[in-house]
């Protein structure tokens, strides 16, 4: 239903490359690929196991399932406003002080971090719904 | 027809000649009504107090005496001690603990450890603290970091510190610390994380731990003897044999296996013997965890000194839902099925209520103490067991269609169980149980996880809602015939009853709401006799006391715990705070944050 537009949106940055849209959904992997897909709850294989990162990280218990923030923040707002490159470092170092703890030692989370990037970011642009996603074929 | 408690009040056992007691002072002060002294108000977890110049007549004219704000927001468990002319209270984290005089209600003093929070996204369900200890002088204190503190009473200065664990590895404390003899007890938590759960005893003038027993893992390391450590088995008791929690994990699985220890514990001076009960296994995905998982959601009885399990009794063999054994054990000498026994009464979160004998761990009644319970048909007497409907299995080893990614719906009770911490209370006038009930169901999906140290360790995504074809309320306040293994009485509430109960000599039982009202309630039928709306939520425990010639009742209101997390934490969706949220959503019409003890007397 509401996942077809945003698909178009996504081919439609394809053919123009790294120009950056509206939206949101316009940022791109590093290779000019778009940073995800979706259609309804079907994700791309990435994005995929970026959700499952999350999911098994339980980040559920402090930013809530939907993202929507409890006692840590609203990651819907956050990745509006953390490039890339903070999100990452404020995962992997943590911010001891305001309770969040950094994952660095955790494999799942430095073989993901791109994908955990991309589902968040997904989220965030309220392309991706919140809950159980599938696999894209 | 019912049982009748047989004996008058006094403790007996701690009258009984030449019986040793090390800390004779708590013995004495507990049998004092006037005093509040343990968390419970007394070892045996009763609940109960003998004062009665409120009673179901006058109840209603109950007014507020004073009230203190903690100045601490977040969930507000337990309740105040009452020594002499002072009353101590403790904080959620960063877990203050205040000494307040009776005379003035002015602040003797205050004690605020410093702890690093780090340790705030590491505990799991909110940063509750469930009250404080009292022996000679000293008020015990459980931090959240683990750190035991204990302080001098009259002046809250440190007198020494114990660390029962590490934070970095998952380990937190929630639980109340408990003193029975000379020693002060503490457990565990962090289920969620993969730690391995234990009982702690730490001498009480010294802060040298004297012995430490886990839940899981080899014989001596549990502190059982493969011989003499007895088990409910075919009808009978019957020694655990070796290796008897090993025989029942892959690998070295029990070494981030839960069975942690957070709840309430008693303790029979005649015996010798403190109780009490094991967390979940570890993870929430039990096809990553095939076999019974020992000694997880299983019932303790050890030697106070040496740790020695005497006794223990597993309810839920490989959970599959988060039934954690951790509720308290009531220790109560009623007549069971026509003979007096000293039993031991339990209300687990599985649904089903437990009558055993403390002496030996037989098991002598278990049944449903809400009738919406389905995951089990009933509990076998013979073998102990639950017997699951495969229908509500979660785990592939229960059931083969069942395992990660598929969704289990309309399981009773939900993780939360029937009954979670919120402690129960015993009548000895009638031999009766009072108890704060959850109406709530889930729909429980596991995953995969993998294990790191420190890191969550969870494993499955639950929703909960009310109990479906029911009131539509999601709690009930019931009294409970642990003889017949019946509900005698029950009385259907909006939101879960999260509040210890008290009950008390004037024939009134006490408990508090979510949305913030305490109530009175008759002993005999549960008719509504008093409420009043308190600034908050309650998710804490009723006690009662008596200074200068009046009654009090106190209580903490505060919503929080798992219960209000979605609240506490400002979340209000379906999954949120491990999904307890979706069925308490609407709660927050009625109830913000904030702790507040509110006091009450008769005019």
């Amino acid at each position: 239903m509401r996942g077809k537009i945003v698909v178009a949106a996504v081919l439609v940055m394809g053919f123009l490359g790294s120009l950056k849209a509206a939206g949101g959904a316009a940022e791109t992997k590093s290779e000019g690929k778009p940073l995800y897909r979706v259609e309804g709850n079907k994700v791309d294989p990435d994005t995929l196991a970026g959700w499952k990162t999350w999911r098994a990280l339980a980040c559920e218990r402090c930013h809530g399932a939907r993202q929507e923030g409890m006692v840590g923040p609203s990651l819907i707002e956050s990745l509006k406003v953390l490039t890339k490159e903070q999100f990452k470092e404020t995962l992997l170092n943590g911010r001891p002080e305001r309770g969040m703890p950094g994952f660095a030692n955790s494999q799942t989370v430095t073989e993901n971090i791109d994908n955990l990037y991309a589902y968040l970011k997904g989220r965030s642009d309220g392309k991706i719904p919140p809950g159980r996603l599938e696999e894209l074929k | 027809m019912r049982a009748k408690f047989k004996w008058p009040l006094a403790l007996m056992a701690l009258a009984a000649p030449g019986l040793a007691v090390a800390n004779a002072e708590l013995a004495k002060l507990q049998k004092d009504p006037k005093q509040w002294v343990m968390p419970a108000g007394n070892f045996y977890n009763w609940r109960y107090s003998e004062l009665k110049q409120i009673n179901k007549d006058n109840v209603k004219n109950l007014r507020v005496a004073w009230t203190f704000s903690t100045g601490v927001l977040r969930g507000h468990e337990g309740g105040p001690l009452v020594i002499g002319d002072t009353l101590y209270l403790h904080t959620p984290f960063p877990n203050k603990v205040f000494a307040i005089s009776l005379d003035d209600y002015s602040i003797k003093w205050k004690y605020e450890p410093k702890q690093d929070p780090s340790v705030i996204p590491v505990m799991c369900c909110d940063t509750v603290n469930r009250g404080l200890a009292y022996a000679e002088g000293k008020i015990f204190l459980q931090q959240a970091d683990t750190t035991l503190v204990a302080l001098d009473a009259k002046t809250g200065k440190v007198i020494w510190k114990a660390v029962n664990g590490n934070p970095k590895i998952g380990e937190t404390n929630t639980n109340a610390p408990h003193v029975f003899k000379d020693k002060v007890f503490t457990g565990i938590s962090g289920g969620e994380f993969g730690v391995r759960g234990f009982m702690a005893a730490y001498d009480i003038n010294t802060g040298k731990l004297v012995w430490k027993c886990y839940s899981t893992g080899p014989d001596d390391e549990m502190c059982f003897d493969p011989d003499k450590t007895m088990t409910w088995t075919n009808g009978k008791m019957a020694p655990v044999g070796k290796d008897s929690s090993l025989k029942t994990w892959q690998g070295d699985q029990w070494k981030i296996g839960g069975g942690t220890t957070w709840g309430w514990y008693s303790y029979d001076p005649e015996l010798n013997l403190m109780y009490y009960g094991s967390g979940n296994p570890s993870t929430w995905n039990p096809s990553q965890r095939p076999g019974d998982n020992k000694w997880s959601m299983t019932i303790f009885a050890r030697d106070v000194d040496t740790g020695k399990a005497k006794w223990v009794y597993q309810m839920t063999p490989h959970d599959e839902w988060d039934y954690d054994g951790v509720n308290e054990m009531i220790l109560a000498d009623i007549t069971v099925k026509g003979k007096k026994r000293k039993a031991l009464v339990h209300f687990d979160r599985n649904g089903f209520a437990y009558t055993l004998d403390r002496v030996t761990g037989e098991l002598l009644v278990a049944e449903k103490y809400d009738p919406k319970v389905n995951w089990a048909t009933h509990v076998d007497m013979k073998t102990g067991r639950p017997q699951v409907v495969a229908k509500y299995a979660t785990s592939k080893h229960t059931s083969p269609d069942r395992g990660p990614d598929i969704n289990v719906k309309g399981i009773c009770p939900a993780a939360l169980g029937s009954k979670d911490q919120q402690p129960a209370a015993f009548n000895p006038k009638n031999g009766l149980f009072y108890v704060p009930t959850n109406h709530v169901c889930m729909d429980y999906e596991p995953f995969k996880v993998e294990y790191v140290a420190g890191q969550p360790y969870v494993g499955a995504t639950l929703s909960m809602y009310p109990a479906p074809d029911s009131h539509g309320g999601m709690g009930n306040f019931i009294i409970w015939d642990a003889d017949k293994g019946k509900i005698v009485a029950s009385k259907p509430e909006k939101f879960s009853v999260w509040s210890g109960a008290l009950v008390t000599a004037g024939d009134v039982a006490f408990y508090g709401t979510l949305d913030g009202y305490i109530k009175a309630v008759d002993t005999k039928d549960l008719k509504e006799l008093w409420k009043f709306k308190t600034p908050s939520g309650i998710i804490g425990n009723i006690t009662t006391w008596e200074y200068k010639g009046k009654q009090y009742i106190g209580v903490l209101s505060g919503i929080g715990g798992w219960a209000g997390i979605g609240l506490a934490a400002g979340l209000e969706k379906d999954t949120d705070g491990l999904g307890a949220v979706g069925g308490y959503k609407e709660l927050a019409r009625y109830t913000d944050l904030g702790g507040v003890l509110t006091v009450f007397s008769l005019p």
